[in-house]
């Protein structure tokens, strides 16, 4: 159920059928982005690969001496490509493994193409989707919908990822969808199709549960993807944006040539394996750790190695300590990056009135809440956006609903047209109308009473009190008692006993947050085993982008303020710390963020800003900056 | 609506996931599962057991909470651990998913085409063989056409009135050309011409293809070569005549086309660029690290453990082996990286590209590999680990034999209680072989105590468990298994008396080649010093061999153990019983202690101030040489029988007989009380150089000067040069790490500006300087 492995795996054995020799890859746009998220060049130049090539590029020189290896997807393009080259062979012999099923006419006109036999493999290898984590693959595909409706080439994209995952794990499910949605039954019936016209290969040994493929719709849940993150991973994409494990930080401000893109993959950096699912907070204090362990093995620079042992202890350290510079300052520019704009943005205040918005029924205080926040300047005019749409989605019924007063805030405050279009397109896209099932009040008495329990103990942590709907849905589902006129099986069959492999796709796409959720869900059920994957894997921004409407661009991120060009505040809005008692007239007992405070190295390569609030747990024990409030119990 | 009382809502800690009963801890839930559950499916069981191995991972944080089995909910969210799911990286692997192949449809779709275009080409091959195969030269033309005619029939003349490829028509200006391959019509501008050249390089590379497939014995090459010489021939002639057509063939565009085709297959085959030459020598050396690596791994890990398993030497060549194969990696991979960089029309991006990438893999390679390599202890470090080594070792001796007779004793008052016992039977418990209890009918002996079944070799073992079966056997009363184990035994000791024949014998041997080597060694140490008296010298090279030997010479000594084992034994005893000794014994002479004694016995030849015939000389300093060793043994009694007094034991004479006389065991207890009278039994010696201090104080034969001993090595001693020849020896050895270590930055070096760290360049380049420097320094010191 391993996804990243599944796909892993099948790349290894292409290149383990190909024999020893140098090689070159030859794949296509997408296969180049489900390639790169399981294995680093690094890793593959071991095995002898030297060149990536796409087959599309006309640039390519005739090289005898290499074996090509094509991971290719099934596309009539890139049948076509693939005939021209076997016309005129590059190299001298060729591995072709596509990546999903193909027609036995295309096979036929690449083999006739093939007249100097220099065709070697032909295989369909269905690693046919992004592996983003262990348990969370994406199709990368963002819009699939066109309004309600399946966009027709999306929908056989989406089918054909899908089916290629059930494959690639061996998997041959039940189907069960979420009956409000029109496409989400689509899908399922077009995942069922193949399975029925592909059935000998579908054939796998029985297992006593059948697996089951749960087909959910976005917009269901519309609230998910525009909460402001706070664990690692979800945080990144969220500020920064993920797109196949890379980060571009050309935006941040003095960044240096070497970190203007990085790649975060669990796969190969310990660092981010072991902290993608831990709060801000949690990831200070390591990252200060992280550094310190560099500094350790850091040699200085007036340090003069007098004795050989000395020497040696370096020469021997070297490449952890060369490794390890690349993780310290990649982690440190990336986090620093992160407390910088939750400063500037003011994140923390926002992302709690959003959690607020999200999971309490509490609507006077939200009301003043978002109101008190819009006044705000250093709020952007995005978060305010957000904000208003959280709280569209959330009381759209409501009696004292005032959306009209908030839309007028929001033009008072120069929040441009695009953005208040998109209030509207959110509730037209995950309203009540559509929803399917209750986003926000309780609706049984054991979920009633969890409510009324958490009221009582109070919140863990403010910022990340929202579980996604998701959560729910699973949950049921593993104990057996998801609701058949919610989510009916595709069939005539049903599941009697409780389900063991659940592969959930999400039309619209996942977000981390859910990704987290499931992670969560997997390390604490024992025998189950959760995959979750997504048309894509959504963050505010992209969200709001496939709703349709989001306008292009990064400059919905200034303020009002900013954009008159008063950026000298920068270093004031740095230094800037959170008044944590400001806020005393919330009854819940409610843990503050710490304090945390990084001093980084000299000669670092970029020096960000103290790292000051996060939030979370536990108060940071390294020495606070001066004058710096620790967290007061209240 | 859900009931509130499900099971699976509430209940976490060790359930079966079968019957979700609760057990209590992680043991009685592998049971249960083993007991009830083991028929069903493997899938389950595949599920069970990552559940256990995440449990036994929790195990450690459960221990924190023995009392409670029940993990409790967690401290919060994701950090809760111990429920029982998995980790999505934890997932256990799978299998390769599901593939399909469609290389037999392609095939067979191919070969439907492939044949028929294989049929083309090669009757082109046979049509231009015959068109070649005469001397077109000397014949007429007329007789020419014919035979073309004869080769292929050519489409009559009407048929076409216009070029079949151009389009214009055919007249007496614009005549018909045939192709003399395919025999169709084409218009003048349409006809191609093959030169004879390159007709017989198409014919002859398929008949040599054929040849060598045909018939192996006959050499392609006269083939060849004689056809060349017509070629060049014919050309030469051709060149006068340039004009005529007759020594051309025509032909048509297709049949040309595919006349190249298969050219340049051909000389694909033919052809194999520098790079691959290189690449292929690259992944030789490459392939020989990984073979090599490994073992110099283990070897060093060995060594730096202070084991005696592996030589320094050979540990030390075997680096230097494969380093020399980096740097062969290193400098192959930039010869690919720089090929045809000089060029005249500059190689494709991609080729560079392509040589970028080799470069920057095998850079990686070395690294990473390179790395890996951890360095060889110097000599002086070797000797400490190994002194740490001994130490520890015997440690643990002591307390595991502490721990045996323990136990023992308590199995004695156990067994006291069930069977009267014999004096014999005390004996067998001791030894570490107590009858076990007994179970329903059977009667099983158990194996030798841990003491000595660790340490002497698989033979000897084997001759204690059995001796001990049969005594275990005798308690018991089973006469027909003491006959068995004793005819075992039988075989079993005269299979061990041979091995040890010739390992005697071995050891001679090995001994006189290892006295030649340090001979080597010393005369290269000391040319210099060649003036000085020759006895002086012997004694003093016989000195370092004792020394030497000290930490070269391993070899498992079983003898006394084995013969002796009662003596040995009582020697067990008396350390339990002695807390004295076995402190004492923890510590073992460093080289420099061993030495420390030499000087000492030597006193007498300093004070005479006359060299001493050099058999005395000799003897005293293999008695003396003893000396360390003897206080080794307590120590060492059964299991470091390995280390030491093998050692000292050939020093002395390589004769087992002298071996077998010399008990290390008796003489060492007077040792003890003669030797050492002024040290005080009950507070355990401090260190080794305490004691040496304490030698020359009772002795008459001290020297003049009764302080220090180490001043004394600074007179006239004979064995003054010994202590030279200690740092003298290391200095090469410091070297040569100093060399290493050099290598190595340079290529850190190396690698730091490839990744254009022009910090760490510095830095590096800094240290390269100062390492240079002492290197300087210390070859300066030396000469």
């Amino acid at each position: 159920m391993n996804v990243v492995f599944a796909v892993k795996q099948y790349v290894s054995k292409m290149i383990e059928d190909s024999g020893p020799g140098m090689k070159v890859l030859l794949m296509d746009k997408e296969t180049t982005g489900i390639v790169s998220m399981v294995y680093t060049q690094s890793e593959i130049l071991q095995k002898e690969v030297y060149l990536f090539e796409r087959i599309d590029s006309q640039n390519r020189e005739i090289m005898k001496h290499l074996k090509a290896i094509c991971f290719l997807r099934p596309t009539k393009e890139n049948v076509d490509y693939l005939i021209q080259e076997l016309r005129r062979p590059k190299y001298s012999i060729y591995f072709i493994y596509f990546s999903n099923v193909i027609s036995k006419s295309d096979v036929k006109s690449l083999a006739e193409a093939d007249e100097q036999e220099v065709v070697a493999e032909v295989q369909e290898f269905y690693g046919d989707y992004i592996a983003v984590n262990p348990h969370l693959f994406s199709l990368n595909i963002l819009g699939c919908c066109q309004g309600r409706n399946w966009d027709p080439a999306q929908l056989s994209r989406t089918t054909q990822g899908l089916t290629a995952l059930l494959l690639s794990l061996k998997k041959c499910p039940m189907i069960r969808y979420q009956l409000s949605s029109e496409s989400a039954k689509r899908l399922a019936e077009c995942v069922k199709q193949v399975i029925t016209k592909e059935y000998e290969l579908f054939e796998f040994r029985r297992t006593e549960v059948p697996p089951l493929l749960l087909i959910l719709d976005r917009c269901d849940d519309a609230i998910t993807p525009l909460l402001n993150q706070w664990t690692y991973q979800a945080m990144v994409h969220e500020l920064l944006g993920i797109n196949n494990n890379r980060i571009d930080l050309s935006r941040v401000p003095g960044i240096s040539k070497d970190l203007r893109e990085v790649v975060l993959s669990a796969e190969n950096d310990e660092f981010y394996a072991n902290n993608m699912y831990l709060n801000f907070a949690e990831i200070g204090s390591n990252i200060k750790n992280l550094m310190e362990d560099f500094q350790k093995k850091k040699p200085k620079e007036q340090q003069k190695l007098e004795s050989i042992a000395d020497m040696k202890a370096f020469v021997e350290n070297y490449p952890q300590f060369k490794k390890m510079s690349g993780t310290v300052s990649k982690h440190v520019t990336v986090v620093g990056e992160l407390s910088r704009l939750v400063s500037e943005r003011n994140l923390l205040e926002v992302s709690e009135v959003e959690q607020e918005l999200a999971c309490q029924n509490d609507h006077s205080s939200a009301l003043q809440n978002v109101k008190r926040l819009l006044q705000n300047p250093k709020v952007t005019e995005f978060d305010a956006a957000r904000l208003v749409m959280l709280y569209a989605l959330h009381y759209e019924r409501h009696s004292s609903n005032s959306l009209p007063g908030l839309m007028m805030d929001l033009r008072n405050k120069g929040v441009s047209e695009k953005y208040r279009k998109l209030v509207s397109a959110i509730v037209e896209y995950g309203g009540k109308r559509v929803r399917g099932s209750d986003l926000f009040s309780p609706k049984d008495a054991v979920a009633i009473t969890k409510q009324f329990l958490k009221g009582l103990k109070g919140v863990e942590n403010v910022y990340t009190q929202h579980q996604p709907f998701l959560h729910e849905t699973l949950d049921h589902l593993i104990k057996g008692k998801l609701k058949e006129n919610l989510y009916p099986y595709l069939g005539p069959n049903t599941l009697r006993d409780r389900p063991q492999d659940i592969v959930v796709f999400i039309i619209g796409g996942a977000t981390y947050e859910e990704a987290l959720t499931v992670y969560n869900l997997n390390r604490t059920t024992p025998g189950v085993r959760i995959v979750l994957g997504g048309t894509t894997v959504h963050n505010t921004k992209s969200n709001l982008k496939s709703t349709g409407q989001f306008p292009r661009g990064s400059s919905g991120f200034r303020t009002a303020q900013q954009k008159q060009g008063e950026l000298s505040s920068y270093s004031e809005v740095h230094k800037q710390t959170v008044n944590l008692n400001r806020r005393g007239e919330r009854r819940r007992r409610v843990r503050r963020p710490a304090q945390l405070a990084l001093n980084l190295p000299a000669g670092f390569p970029h020096r960000p800003q103290v790292l000051e609030e996060s939030l979370g747990f536990h108060a940071c024990p390294y020495n606070p900056p001066p004058g710096s409030l620790l967290t007061p119990e209240l | 609506m859900a009931s509130l009382d499900d099971p699976g809502e509430v209940r976490e800690g060790f359930l079966c996931p079968l019957c979700l009963k609760d057990l209590q801890s992680f043991c009685q839930l592998q049971s249960h599962y083993e007991e009830e559950h083991s028929g069903e499916d493997r899938d389950v069981k595949g599920q069970i057991k990552s559940l256990v191995q995440k449990a036994k991972k929790a195990k450690n944080r459960l221990l924190k909470r023995e009392g409670d089995d029940r993990a409790e909910s967690g401290t919060q969210g994701y950090e809760s651990f111990s429920y029982g799911g998995v980790d999505p990286y934890m997932w256990e692997p799978q299998e390769l998913g599901a593939v399909r192949s469609h290389l037999s449809d392609f095939k067979k779709h191919r070969a439907a085409r492939i044949d028929h275009y294989v049929v083309e080409v090669n009757k082109l091959i046979i049509r231009l063989e015959k068109l070649t195969a005469f001397d077109r030269t000397n014949t007429e033309s007329a007789k020419i056409r014919a035979i073309e005619k004869s080769v292929v029939p050519w489409v009559n003349d009407q048929d076409v009135p216009f070029c079949p490829d151009c389009g214009n028509k055919f007249s007496i200006r614009n005549r018909r050309h045939h192709c003399r391959l395919c025999g169709s019509i084409m218009c003048k501008k349409c006809m191609e011409l093959i030169s004879l050249p390159f007709a017989n390089k198409l014919t002859s590379a398929s008949k040599d293809s054929l040849s060598t497939h045909t018939s192996p014995s006959q050499s392609p090459n006269s083939v060849h070569g004689s056809r060349r010489g017509s070629i060049s021939s014919v050309s030469s002639v051709s060149s006068v005549l340039d004009e005529k057509d007759d020594d051309r063939i025509r032909c048509c565009t297709h049949c040309k086309d595919t006349l190249l085709k298969r050219e340049q297959q051909i000389d694909e085959k033919e052809h194999t660029p520098d790079i691959v030459k290189l690449y292929e020598k690259l992944r030789l050396c490459m392939e020989k690290v990984d073979q090599k690596a490994p073992e110099y791994i283990r070897m060093a890990a060995s060594l730096n453990a202070g084991e005696t398993t592996y030589s320094l030497e050979h540990a030390g060549d075997l680096r230097i082996e494969v380093q020399k194969v980096y740097e062969l990696i290193d400098a192959l991979s930039k010869k690919i990286l720089t090929l045809g960089l000089n060029q005249d029309p500059p190689p494709h991006p991609n080729t560079l590209r392509l040589q970028r990438m080799i470069r920057y893999s095998a850079t990686l390679f070395v690294q990473e590999k390179l790395l890996g390599l951890m360095s060889l202890p110097t000599r002086e470090q070797f000797e400490e680990l190994k002194k740490k080594r001994k130490q520890e070792m015997e440690r643990k001796r002591i307390l595991e034999r502490q721990a045996a007779l323990e136990s023992q004793r308590r199995l004695k008052e156990r067994r006291s209680d069930l069977a009267p016992r014999t004096a014999n039977g005390e004996v067998a418990s001791l030894r570490g072989g107590p009858a076990p209890l007994r179970k329903a009918e059977g009667w099983l002996p158990l194996s030798g105590g841990q003491g000595q079944s660790e340490d002497s070799d698989p033979l000897l073992q084997q001759i204690h468990n059995i001796t001990s079966f049969i005594r275990q056997a005798r308690a018991a009363g089973r006469a027909d298994e003491v006959r068995t184990l004793q005819e075992n035994l039988r075989q079993l000791q005269d299979e061990y008396d041979q091995q040890q024949t010739e390992k005697a014998i071995e050891l001679s041997r090995r001994q006189a080649e290892e006295e030649d080597l340090q001979r080597e060694q010393l005369q290269m140490l000391r040319e210099r010093e060649w003036e000085r008296e020759r006895e002086q010298f012997q004694a003093a090279s016989l000195h370092t061999r004792t020394r030497s030997l000290d930490f070269r010479e391993i070899r498992p000594f079983q003898l006394e153990p084995g013969r002796e084992p009662r003596n040995h034994l009582a020697y067990a005893l008396d350390l339990g019983s002695s807390p004295v000794q076995s402190s004492a014994a923890q510590k073992i002479p460093s080289p420099v202690s061993a030495l420390e004694p030499v000087r000492v016995w030597s006193g007498p030849p300093a004070i005479g101030q006359e060299p001493l015939p050099q058999s005395t000389v000799s003897q005293q300093s293999e008695l003396a040489s003893l000396n360390p060793f003897e206080e080794e043994d307590p120590s060492s009694p059964t299991a470091d029988s390995t280390t030491s007094p093998p050692a000292a034991e050939p020093a002395s004479g390589p004769s087992a007989c002298i071996l077998k006389e010399y008990n290390p065991f008796e003489e060492e207890e007077e040792e003890a009380v003669a030797g050492n009278p002024f040290t005080n039994p009950d507070s355990p010696a401090p260190n080794p150089f305490d004691e040496e201090d304490e030698y020359p104080c009772p002795r008459p034969s001290s020297p003049p000067v009764p302080g220090n001993p180490f001043e004394e090595a600074t007179c006239t001693n004979p064995f003054e040069m010994d202590s030279d020849s200690g740092p003298e020896g290391e200095e090469p050895i410091e070297e040569e790490l100093l060399l290493q270590q050099i290598d190595n930055i340079k290529a850190y070096i190396f690698d730091a500006k490839q990744c254009g760290r022009l910090d760490e360049v510095e830095l590096l380049t800094e240290n390269l300087r100062e390492l240079k420097r002492t290197l300087a320094k210390q070859k300066g010191g030396t000469d």
